[in-house]
């Protein structure tokens, strides 16, 4: 007899709505967004490797309200990342598991890195 | 677009090796190794942009061309692209099959790989050439 081939993910919204599954899902979206993001960062070395020119016109599309905007969405899905990855890592290890525990990490994950992307920001942006 | 058959034989016969035991340990592991490594990266590029975000060239040479800097910075995002790539492995297994999968998988190394190149092109750059 024959066997399907392995099954693809089903469809999103056949699922009940839950703060682990949002952060499952965050966890990857955040992921191909800094996928997406790593090219920012190379253009930025590019252009200072370039020339003090080309340099100049990345800062200033970086510095525009625009950029700094999409700066800021880059820095929280990094930290949100890593957070995320942090807590694998907890999970690798047999730890926090249990119900109740893993929706107060994936609570954690969610806080914690909106704060930590606002003390960034406000450190050394807004205040410096 | 033709599937190849996958009977239980297939799957119950250890000689058959059917499915990606070794590749799937290795993708686990070098994706918690790698990570390590992008919480370095990360600290090091909070420090890089926080010192850099739109000065001009001469700073840039003098932070990013130092080698104690450059080096770990070009180092820590080689690895980084290595994470890119088997994450995104992840997303394309989940979705896309056969040749689909393939042709994306092929496009995913080759972003990975050009933004390796130019990323450490250009710090080492800065770093040996000013």
């Amino acid at each position: 007899m024959t066997v399907r081939p392995r099954p693809l993910s089903p469809h999103l919204q056949i699922y009940r709505f839950t703060i682990t599954m949002a952060m499952s899902i965050v966890h990857r979206a955040t992921g191909i967004a800094n996928y997406a993001g790593t090219a920012l960062l190379v253009l930025w070395l590019l252009a200072a490797a370039w020339g003090p020119e080309p340099l100049e016109a990345v800062n200033g599309l970086y510095g525009s309200w625009i950029g700094q905007i999409i700066l800021f969405g880059y820095t929280w899905s990094l930290v949100h990342h890593m957070l995320g990855g942090i807590r694998h890592y907890v999970w690798d290890f047999i730890l926090g598991m249990e119900a109740g525990q893993r929706e107060m990490l994936a609570w954690a994950n969610l806080v914690a890195s909106t704060l930590i992307t606002l003390l960034i920001w406000t450190i050394f942006v807004w205040v410096a | 677009m033709r599937e190849e058959t996958i009977t239980r034989q297939t799957i119950a016969d250890p000689r058959s090796h059917y499915g990606d035991a070794k590749a799937s340990t290795r993708h686990f592991i070098l994706q918690r190794l790698s990570g390590v490594s992008n919480i370095v990266f990360l600290l090091l590029l909070l420090f890089i942009v926080v010192s850099l975000a739109g000065e001009d060239r001469t700073d840039m040479v003098e932070t990013v061309g130092n080698p104690l800097i450059g080096l770990p910075f070009a180092l820590t995002l080689g690895i980084l692209t290595l994470h890119m790539r088997n994450g995104m492995r992840d997303v394309l297994e989940d979705y896309f099959r056969g040749r689909t999968y393939r042709l994306y998988m092929m496009l995913n190394s080759l972003f990975c790989l050009i933004i390796a190149l130019l990323g450490i092109g250009a710090i080492l750059k800065l770093v040996f050439w000013g």
